[in-house]
């Protein structure tokens, strides 16, 4: 009895490791390589690239690869943005563009080494936090070219040139300045006096850069407004994953009097959004995005964002390598206002020639959002 | 509220009272002061709180539930997470029908979210009644599977018609400070005010409480007097899922709207400490969420009014700290039903 | 009992064979089941699942360098498995090894930043016990606030990595931060190259030292009379308290223990793969510790094969991601299913039908001993 019980045993645990191994070596006969694994040596990583990925080898065919920070590629975000110029390469430029997502912070390095072993032509890291893993990589694979989004690139300004890149351009983007407009809009749509941002956490510098420019900005347009702001009690991996943080904060800066809620936080912002649609009478500015297109829930109360174009900053990054004239160091991106949409009603002529007035004080340097990181 | 125990008098109120008691009394003297100098921030304040303690309190009825019945439960944050992701695609593929007004939508919706809630309960029951399995594993698992499938399955882009919205309970809202706050809320928040009450009665002034608690500290002896313990368990399990179920249908029916992955963010996890530092009772649970609801809403408060010199983190610690200090200072040991964790083997 | 049986009715070569079968089968259905039911989900989303598990396999064990990546993934996953795992045999759960773990990375970060000139024979383990240290104080904070308050150990851990994590981000962006010029990112500097623990080929020492620390858990726990108290007031504490044995002392001991292990855990982490501390960059790592120490069946020695298991997912998924275009969140489902066949044994051994009593006996002694 014993003795006919282990057979089937082993007879069931022959058939299951069969199944895996047939299958295991059925599936990647499209890419041979990867089954003889154990064998294979030195140019093993080059192989499947060529087979499996199409050609990101030869010469004529442009591969694009994103890395994103941690969190998803879908994120109504940076990421998001990101992709969706990769995506633009793709539509325009016939670039054969893949993605992964950063599932812990650690893997930046490891995560990027799998689209440079590929043969990636074009590498698009998002986040500031992979600014030092881009740069290290960027040193590795000197024939690939490295977009890294929202990575100040600190070694245009030192005296040193040894550390210079040719194949690393950071997209940066004056932050301050977009959120200086939000606040303007902000100073000037209050009735109560009392405006509110909701925000992700200082940890992220882009993240205090819209929130001293929108205060700067509400102050601008009204030295008395009441300004009320907080950032996410969490650290860096619950700070912009958390909407009922967002949206019940909303609620109370709302409960205490602020008509206007900026919402500066990823999905944490986007409850804010949210939780305002609700509330009659208060206006939410959205960030990083038109949120109009994002956050459909928000419509009701969404005025405006205060937006960074990462989209066409990362496809004219993209085109440039393409083009053999990749502009490496700090690529300073757009910023502005999203359009007004649904409620371009309520903001008075008055209110848009004076944010035309501000926005070009901000382009031509007359007007200082006062917001100067590091120093 | 620190000087309280080192006053005799405030010793005596707290021996009649209870520590919750004084707790709350204390802080009501708090709220009412504050009210007299600032209306409009104290109301603010304590509506956040509400909203802030909804969650933990829920998730604490569902644990206080299960534990009393001798089933540890620590997947409250899977059962929660998983419950607000079934609510919310219900919200959104039945509201695509187009055939229900956003009312009825948004009730069939939270009643899936509570089925969905109830389902990982009847797994944890399954797990540890039937297969005996190990509580916490069996929770550590409905946690972890929670998180993939809701973050495998879900997709963006997914719109909604709405959320719950605030209800006023006529004149009662009217009245200043206690009106906007407890009057005027979304349905759950008063659902989860009743089933404090509720869960509490049936506990402990019905035969069913009876039998379930009896299952909870002393099996084999509600077993000779003919409780059937697997079914006490498995049925109290699966009701307490559902109210985790609803925990997780408020935080996407009724406070945010919609979903995102890992939205419940570790409440389940304080759910389970509200729950022992309320002493397993849904009147100490729900205290103790108020104070930490309290606490949030304070840290949020103070980083708006931004005139403390501070850095911010510490303003964030708080309501940590105050649990801590509140659990030491004033709570302190508390012993949980002593059949827990123990799978009944019946003689 | 039983398991004599087990082996006299198998014949007297199969004996130690049937040990490993007892021990292996199980843990080993687990995961192949885990890994059907997986593939049953990534079909049903119209994923091919043969090519999500060989680029997941590629991903973690394909080379000398994906292999080396697992190990990385495993060591701080040994540290807080074994962290919560002592605790269980106490009867404690600390929930908090991941504070435990963040306290120990910036305290190792900061030894390993601040201090210049040390030969690397003397940096590197100062640094380590200088985590270790950290991590045991944060640990032995709520064994005593149980011992002398009562208050329960599985709220003040919860409630103490969430200041763990204030406290670690205000010393990144405060007083410890990187004042390279041009960094706005909120972490400390790059440690010294004498703080740094090496690679030896593609193997991390640190994996060496956590299996060094597993075998010295092992030691305390059954070899000596500190472990055999440890291990009564775990099953009895009252009894404990009869025979004699400090329960309060018992319990802070356990505590501090429990929390050296996951600072250790966290100072490798700095010193070994980040090289400094940075906020989001040890997410996890302590409550992965949860299920790796219940995977483990809560033993020392069932917590390696346990955190390489997850140490292999995690570090496969991109590769996952890239080849195949399958979400990573697909590993927690299949982790979830494996600590679910584990546990449920009873499963597994109704599947194989066979010798139920003698695999109960084994697995109630855990693995490896």
């Amino acid at each position: 009895m014993l003795v006919k019980r282990s057979y089937l045993m082993i007879i069931l645990l022959l058939v299951l490791g069969m199944a895996l191994v047939a299958c295991g070596g059925d599936a990647p006969a499209a890419e041979e390589p990867a089954a003889e694994e154990p064998a294979a040596e030195e140019p093993m990583a080059e192989e499947p690239a060529a087979e499996a990925d199409g050609d990101c080898a030869s010469e004529e065919v442009l591969c694009v690869g994103l890395v994103t920070d941690v969190g998803e590629i879908d994120d109504k975000s940076f990421n998001q943005s990101a992709w969706e110029g990769a995506k633009r390469a793709e539509a325009e430029l016939g670039a054969k563009v893949d993605f992964i997502e950063t599932k812990d912070a650690k893997d930046y390095a490891a995560n990027i080494a799998l689209f440079a072993e590929n043969d990636y032509d074009v590498i698009v890291t998002v986040g500031f936090a992979m600014g030092e893993a881009t740069a290290i990589a960027a040193g590795e694979y000197p024939d690939i070219d490295f977009i890294g989004v929202d990575q100040f690139q600190a070694w245009m300004f030192d005296d040193d040139t040894a550390n210079d890149f040719t194949n690393l351009a950071g997209l940066i983007f004056p932050e301050d300045k977009s959120g200086f407009m939000a606040g303007a809009l902000a100073g000037m749509l209050s009735e109560t006096g009392t405006i509110a941002a909701v925000l992700g956490t200082d940890l992220v510098p882009p993240v205090v850069a819209f929130k001293e420019g929108y205060e700067a900005g509400a102050a601008y347009v009204n030295p008395d407004i009441n300004f009320i702001s907080t950032y996410h009690p969490g650290g860096m991996d619950v700070a912009f994953v958390d909407p009922e943080w967002g949206a019940s904060t909303a609620k109370q800066a709302i409960d205490q009097g602020a008509d206007v809620v900026f919402g500066a936080g990823g999905k944490t912002g986007n409850g804010a959004l949210i939780e305002v649609a609700s509330n009659e009478g208060v206006f939410c500015i959205g960030v990083d995005t038109d949120q109009w297109e994002t956050v459909p829930e928000a419509h009701p109360c969404l005025v405006s964002s205060a937006m960074k174009l990462i989209t066409p900053g990362v496809f004219d990054l993209i085109k440039a390598s393409q083009d053999g004239a990749f502009p490496a160091g700090n690529f300073l991106g757009e910023v502005g206002l999203a359009p007004f949409h649904d409620l371009d009603s309520q903001v008075s002529d008055e209110i848009k020639a004076k944010l035309e007035e501000i926005d070009a004080g901000l382009r031509d340097g007359s007007i200082e959002t006062g917001y100067n990181p590091g120093g | 509220m620190e000087t309280t125990i080192s006053v005799p008098i405030w010793k005596q109120v707290w021996d009649r009272l209870g520590v919750m008691g004084t707790i709350i009394i204390v802080v009501l003297v708090g709220i009412l002061i504050s009210y007299m100098r600032d209306p409009q921030v104290t109301s603010a304040v304590l509506n956040s709180t509400l909203r802030q303690s909804t969650p933990l309190v829920l998730g604490a009825l569902c644990g206080l539930i299960g534990e009393r019945t001798g089933i540890i439960n620590i997947g409250i944050e899977g059962q929660m997470l998983f419950a607000a992701f079934a609510g919310f695609l219900a919200n959104v593929y039945i509201g695509q029908l187009g055939i229900f007004p956003l009312g009825v939508t948004l009730l069939l919706a939270v009643l899936v979210g509570i089925a969905a809630g109830a389902l990982l309960g009847w797994l944890l029951a399954f797990m540890s009644v039937t297969l005996k399995m190990d509580q916490i594993i069996g929770g550590t698992v409905i946690n972890i599977l929670a998180i993939g499938l809701t973050g495998y399955f879900y997709q963006v882009g997914l719109t909604t018609q709405g959320k719950l919205q605030p209800i006023s309970l006529g004149f009662l809202a009217d009245i200043p400070l206690i009106g906007p706050v407890l009057f005027n809320n979304p349905p759950i928040t008063y659902i989860t005010l009743l089933l404090v009450v509720v869960v509490h009665y049936v506990l402990f002034y019905t035969r069913w409480g009876l039998r379930s608690r009896a299952v909870g500290e002393y099996p084999s002896a509600a077993d000779t007097v003919g409780v059937n313990v697997y079914f006490m368990r498995y049925a109290n399990t699966i009701i307490a899922g559902g109210i985790a179920g609803l925990a997780g249908v408020f935080l996407t029916l009724e406070a945010v709207g919609s979903f995102e992955r890992l939205m419940t963010n570790g409440r389940g996890f304080v759910a389970l400490a509200v729950m022992i530092f309320g002493k397993w009772t849904p009147f100490g649970a729900w205290g103790a969420a108020l104070l930490f609801g309290f606490a949030t809403a304070m840290q949020t408060q103070l980083q708006f009014q931004g005139d403390l010199a501070i850095p911010h983190q510490f303003i964030g610690m708080l309501p940590y700290l105050l649990t801590i200090v509140v659990l030491a200072g004033f709570v302190g040991r508390s012993r949980p039903p002593a059949a827990e964790g123990i799978p009944y083997e019946k003689e | 009992m039983s398991d004599q049986t087990v082996e006299e009715g198998n014949g007297r070569s199969s004996g130690w064979l049937q040990r490993i079968w007892n021990t292996t089968s199980v843990p080993v259905g687990a995961v192949l089941l885990a890994a059907l039911i997986g593939a049953a989900i990534l079909a049903i989303s119209g994923a091919n699942p043969l090519d999500a598990y060989a680029a997941l396999i590629k991903g973690s064990f394909g080379d000398s360098a994906a292999f080396g990546r697992t190990l990385e993934k495993a060591t701080p996953l040994v540290f807080s498995g074994l962290a919560v795992a002592f605790a269980f045999k106490a009867g404690l759960f600390n929930i908090g090894a991941q504070g435990q773990l963040l306290v120990g990375a910036i305290v190792a970060a900061y030894v390993g930043f601040s201090i210049e000139g040390l030969p690397a024979i003397i940096h590197a383990p100062l640094a380590l016990i200088a985590g270790a240290a950290a991590g045991a104080l944060y640990g032995a904070f709520p064994g005593a606030l149980k011992t002398y308050t009562g208050a329960n150990e599985v709220i003040t851990t919860i409630m103490l990595n969430y200041v763990a994590i204030n406290l670690t981000d205000f010393l990144a962006d405060g007083p410890w931060k990187d004042l390279t010029p041009g960094n706005v990112v909120a972490r400390t500097p790059k440690i010294m190259d004498s703080a740094a623990i090496p690679f030896i080929g593609d193997i991390p020492v640190g994996f060496l030292i956590a299996i060094l620390m597993a075998v010295v858990t092992w030691w305390l726990l059954w070899k000596t009379t500190i472990g055999f108290e440890i291990r009564t007031v775990g099953l009895n504490p009252h009894g404990a308290q009869y025979a004699g044995i400090k329960v309060a002392f018992t319990v802070i001991l356990t505590m501090t223990l429990s929390g050296l292990l996951a600072g250790m855990g966290g100072a490798i982490e700095t010193q070994g793969i980040v090289g400094r501390f940075q906020p989001g960059f040890n997410a996890n790592l302590g409550f992965d510790g949860i299920t790796v120490a219940l995977l483990g069946k809560t033993h020392p020695f069932g917590v390696i094969p346990a955190a390489l298991l997850i140490g292999a997912m995690k570090a496969g998924s991109s590769q996952m991601q890239f080849s195949a275009d399958v979400a990573k969140e697909i590993t927690d489902v299949i982790m979830a299913f494996i600590l679910f066949f584990v546990a449920a044994d009873m499963i597994i051994r109704w599947i194989l039908r066979s010798r139920a009593e003698g695999e109960k006996i084994t697995l109630s002694s855990g693995w490896g001993s």
